[in-house]
């Protein structure tokens, strides 16, 4: 239902968006730096691929789906969808970042483990943005309602990844700051129930 | 009072120092009082307005039938 | 009537926490402990010794000075110093006649007094020319704590000072914020499960409006406090993160009403994405803080004063201004309730 177009547009505005982290910073940037950037490039490819709307946003492909298709089931597919893509966008910024900015700040496994950061806070996100972006659309207000609602909404997260990936630069041991992943994951399952609950609200006429 | 203190903060030496905490709290107290007038008319005003309403509404609903 | 005698009960509890807040003095405390780098003889004693300063905060050591001593600890260990000379009621000069060898740098400054009770000044000294060696014992002196004999006082604490009366301002605003916005949240879910009446979304609306005042006001009180305590008017903390998050998200939750012209997709719509927003509120506000180190009280455990820092005198006004501003946020949710209900009447009319 959605082209391939969009999603190959997505991969070359994460890429272009690292690019331009290494031409700001250089090679070798500091750990502050490379933990600010990969979170925030990371964040605006999320709110990039959530910016396009579907095709059954409008109301007379809304009412056929009603139909045929129970409003959760189609939540779900959403969040499904999403999720997908931006494990997809995360796994390709990461390696977007080692490949212009270095490994430096990483001792050990932590690459592996700030890599399993950066899939666990996509898959929040887009538990979080697919309910954010259902609800934007069905309020007529296109892309700026979508920030506005969204980016307050998603600081917990981003607060709580920015320290885990912090953590990881540090050296402290996984097991030590593993409570950073629980949380994510928490959330993740909390905002996937609370909108599993609340989307028939949101999508019947 | 204490030098060191007001060194530390002049603001509060300048205020508890100089006997100005009682007209702050009864600027305070005043501004309260007026807040509570201003409530208890504002409420009783919209409860009038409310009333009045709810006259028309129900003649609105009457007069058709 | 019960209806006004409630309201006129709250406005009498904040006028007594006002006046409390006002006219209550703070109790005594010590300030520093400095060397003065001069030499000078203790009383019946030849020996040389030098002289620190003691300058107190509001306390009372013209009055027997006799009774008053000076001890350092650490640990367990302790050690009384002999007094020189009194120079008012908050200075007096104590002699340093420890020996060389001491167990520890850094030591807690305890200060007995009969009128002042037993104050603190933790860390208060660090000997810098003395030997260091953790093994020394010394027989410890017998010292006596005293309660304060003052009349009502509020407790002095280093840093906070006098701006310890801001705690039944800024704190019951955030209670207050809560409240309003638990009653916005159960509002829109009864909204969500009523589809014909909007009286419960515009509940909800009402007291979003009067809950983000009242946000507003506590970020504007714990700015002042932080910057008297904290010495900026913002810091970087996951408390403060969290609060001017939560205001944000509310005031995301007035724009979208703004955005959906339809009043009943606008109702439930808003009533959605208010219940995202109060489970956000809890997380920011109540769990994040527990996640992470704090500079604000009640790090690590309770998010706001922890009660053991609350003592009696606190507690006495605290507690009826969270129940007064309680009070007074639901009488102005009230008020707009009431004016948000006759507009929507009037637009009816129309």
């Amino acid at each position: 239902m959605r082209n391939k177009h969009g999603i190959a547009g997505l991969a070359v505005f994460a890429i272009a968006a690292v690019y331009t982290c290494y031409q700001a910073t250089g090679m070798h940037a500091e750990r502050e730096s490379w933990n600010a950037l990969a979170w925030v490039v990371l964040l605006f490819t999320a709110f990039n691929a959530v910016s396009k709307p579907w095709a059954d946003d409008a109301s007379n492909m809304r009412s056929f789906l009603l139909h045929t298709v129970k409003p959760q089931d189609w939540l779900l597919a959403r969040i499904l969808y999403y999720s997908l893509m931006l494990l997809g966008l995360g796994a390709l910024i990461f390696a977007a970042f080692l490949l212009f900015l270095g490994m430096d700040p990483f001792t050990g496994s932590g690459a592996l483990f700030f890599f399993l950061g950066i899939e666990a806070t996509a898959l929040a996100l887009a538990s979080l943005l697919a309910m954010i972006q259902a609800l934007a659309a069905r309020a007529g207000g296109g892309f700026s309602l979508i920030a506005v609602l969204g980016l307050p909404l998603i600081i917990p997260i981003i607060l709580v990844s920015t320290r885990y990936g912090m953590d990881i630069m540090k050296g402290i041991a996984f097991g030590d700051t593993a409570h950073h992943l629980l949380f994510l994951a928490t959330l993740t399952g909390g905002f996937t129930a609370l909108g599993y609950i609340l989307f028939p609200y949101l999508w019947r006429d | 009072m204490n030098h060191l203190f007001f060194q530390i903060n002049p603001l509060e030496g300048f205020f508890f120092g100089s006997g100005k905490a009682m007209v702050v709290a009864g600027v305070a107290i005043i501004i309260l009082i007026g807040l509570g007038l201003w409530l208890f008319r504002m409420e009783s005003r919209l409860q009038r307005l409310n009333d009045a309403l709810d006259q028309r509404l129900n003649d609105a609903q009457n007069q058709p039938s | 009537m019960i209806q006004r005698s409630w309201k006129i009960g709250g406005l009498a509890l904040l006028g007594y926490v006002l006046c409390m807040i006002f006219f209550v003095p703070l109790g005594p405390g010590l300030l520093e402990f400095t060397s003065t780098g001069s030499a000078g003889h203790v009383q019946d004693q030849d020996r040389k010794v030098t002289v620190y300063a003691l300058t107190g905060f509001g306390t009372h050591w013209t009055e027997s000075p006799d009774q008053l001593t000076v001890v350092l600890r650490h640990g367990t260990q302790l050690a009384s110093l002999p007094l020189i000379e009194t120079l008012d009621a908050t200075h007096v000069l104590v002699g340093m006649d420890l020996p060389y060898t001491v167990p520890s740098k850094s030591w807690d400054v305890l200060v007995t007094h009969p009128v002042d009770g037993t104050l603190l000044l933790e860390n208060g000294v660090f000997l810098q020319d003395r030997f260091i060696d953790e093994q020394t014992k010394w027989a410890n002196p017998e010292i006596a704590e005293y309660p304060a004999e003052l009349p009502f006082h509020f407790p002095y604490q280093p840093q906070i000072l006098e701006t310890i009366r801001n705690l039944m301002l800024h704190v019951p605003m955030w209670f207050t914020m809560f409240l309003l916005m638990g009653i916005s949240f159960v509002a829109s879910i009864r909204q969500l499960s009523t589809a014909h009446d909007l009286h419960q979304d515009t509940k909800a609306e009402a007291s979003v409006q009067i809950g983000l005042l009242f946000g507003a006001l506590g970020l504007v009180t714990g700015s002042l406090w932080a910057r008297y305590t904290w010495g900026a008017w913002w810091v970087d903390d996951p408390q403060l993160n969290g609060a001017l998050v939560t205001v944000l998200v509310y005031a995301g939750y007035l724009v979208l009403r703004a955005t959906i012209q339809n009043i009943r997709l606008r109702a439930r719509l808003s009533s959605v994405y208010n219940l995202f927003a109060f489970v956000i509120l809890i997380i920011l506000l109540m769990v994040l803080p527990r996640f992470s180190e704090s500079l604000h009280p009640g790090k690590g455990g309770n998010p706001g004063f922890n009660s053991y820092d609350l003592d009696s005198s606190l507690r006495a006004v605290f507690y009826p201004a969270v129940l007064g501003w309680m009070m007074l946020g639901t009488w102005m949710y009230h008020v707009r309730l009431k004016a948000s209900s006759i507009e929507r009447k009037l637009r009816q009319l129309q």
